[in-house]
């Protein structure tokens, strides 16, 4: 068996067609899956989760320095989806905090068996109660199954005020929310 | 300690992400661990489906496509109740030009007061209006004197977060009009993440005559645009309907303020 490719993803400046051509390819071969997923589940909807994953990626290509030198590009690119996802919910207007308790048009999008299912379907039907970070949070740590202390690091924030957060969002939820 | 790997260090050994040391320890034990097994199995699927769904082609279009469009809407019209035209020149160099002073506010008088954090003083966020886009050189407004703009002449808001979380714009005509500016709608927007200044997106330019007052507010909460318009509303009469008189909008946070003379 082979080793793990490299830690870092090499994405850089496109130079001509053909390179960036292959920065798009290794981009769509790791992160493709997982950045529409991610987009999928917020945004309830194929077509525009297809264009909300363009707009991310459409990103990395743009900002190719700060994305190639992220020693995770998969968290880089599963922040600014999140992060764009709900902007996009946000910037919609009043609609949006329906749009999270709305899940008759969902399709869980996760792996996880039954259990992990249903607490993506809780966590998202929550969102709108709590604030843009918090909402950050309980994704990263829920969904994505970070670490608290990667959540932290994701989001900028001490641990203890990551918890705290989340502590405050599995009061919503019940036990299926609680922080470990 | 759980006997399993978390989601997120599966997800990132399944990409490629982890050094080689964790990276074999992880497979290992998912080689032998029905559940971590699976996970890494459903992120191959997920994958799989992706790349059936999408092929190659259609997501490089999708993605070139969205590079287009995102640099065109730098350079396009967009229409706004007083704000026309996001333009080139501002949006094409303001992100060489970054110089975000210090969150300040400018009373009725035209006194520079310190940064407002409901009743309390708190350093490092920052504001700038940059303009640019007309026949003269790029310039940061002022927040201490009224600033003329040039016709054809542009404007961008940046802002420092520090540690505020929520960022909101809007404006006030002489005529005591509000314009929410960022955004249109709903809830303040959540800011950019990482250190440094962030620009909202798109260069405007006003229409019209005579004063407008521009708001940009920092928050540690969301607040809606509704309420921030009322606050601005209420600011306008309480300055006896004089946009040049206001004082900062009764909001908690941290808020900076400009006066822009449309030609």
């Amino acid at each position: 068996m082979t080793g793990p490719t490299p830690l870092a993803l090499k994405v850089v400046p496109p130079r001509t067609p053909e390179d960036r051509r292959v920065v798009l390819r290794d981009l769509y071969v790791k992160y493709g899956g997982s950045v529409r997923e991610r987009c999928r589940y917020l945004l309830k909807d194929a077509s525009r989760a297809e264009d909300a994953m363009q707009d991310v990626f459409a990103r990395a290509l743009v900002h190719g320095d700060s994305f190639r030198a992220e020693a995770s590009p998969l968290t880089w690119l599963m922040k600014i989806a999140t992060h764009h996802c709900l902007n996009q919910l946000r910037s919609e207007g009043a609609a949006w905090r329906r749009w999270f308790a709305r899940d008759e048009a969902a399709r869980s999008e996760g792996h996880g068996g039954a259990e992990a299912m249903e607490t993506r379907d809780l966590v998202r039907k929550l969102l709108a109660r709590v604030d843009a970070e918090t909402q950050a949070a309980a994704i990263h740590y829920h969904v994505d199954g970070m670490t608290l202390e990667e959540v932290a690091a994701v989001l900028g924030r001490s641990v203890p005020t990551v918890r705290k957060r989340l502590e405050a969002f599995a009061e919503l939820g019940g036990e299926e929310l609680n922080v470990r | 300690m759980s006997a399993h790997e978390s989601t997120w260090t599966l997800r990132r050994l399944h990409v490629g992400e982890l050094p080689a040391l964790e990276a074999a320890r992880v497979r290992e034990h998912a080689e032998t661990c029905e559940a971590c097994g699976a996970q890494l199995r459903s992120f191959s699927a997920t994958q799989a489906a992706f790349e059936a769904e999408v092929p190659f082609e259609r997501f490089e279009a999708g993605v070139e496509r969205t590079v287009e469009r995102q640099a065109r809407a730098a350079k396009e019209p967009v229409t706004r109740a007083a704000w026309v035209r996001p333009l080139k020149a501002v949006a094409a160099s303001v992100f060489v030009l970054v110089l975000a002073l210090p969150l300040l506010y400018r009373d009725g008088v035209g006194t520079v007061q310190p940064p407002v954090m409901g009743n309390r003083m708190k350093g490092g966020a920052g504001a700038e209006l940059r303009i640019g886009g007309g026949a003269e050189p790029q310039r940061v407004a002022s927040l201490d004197a009224p600033e003329a703009l040039r016709p054809g002449e542009r404007v961008r808001l940046g802002y420092t977060p520090e540690t505020h979380r929520y960022v909101a714009a809007l404006s006030v005509d002489v005529w005591g009009e509000v314009t929410p500016l960022y955004p249109e709608s709903g809830d303040s927007l959540a800011v950019e993440p990482g250190a440094g200044t962030h620009w909202l997106p798109e260069s405007v330019e006003f229409t019209g005559v005579g004063a407008e007052r521009v708001v940009l507010v920092l928050t540690d909460a969301p607040v809606s645009m509704e309420a921030l318009s009322d606050a601005a509303r209420k600011s306008f009469e309480a300055a006896g309907r004089n946009v040049t008189l206001m004082a900062p909008l009764d909001v908690a946070g941290e808020q900076a303020q400009w006066i822009l003379l449309k030609p």
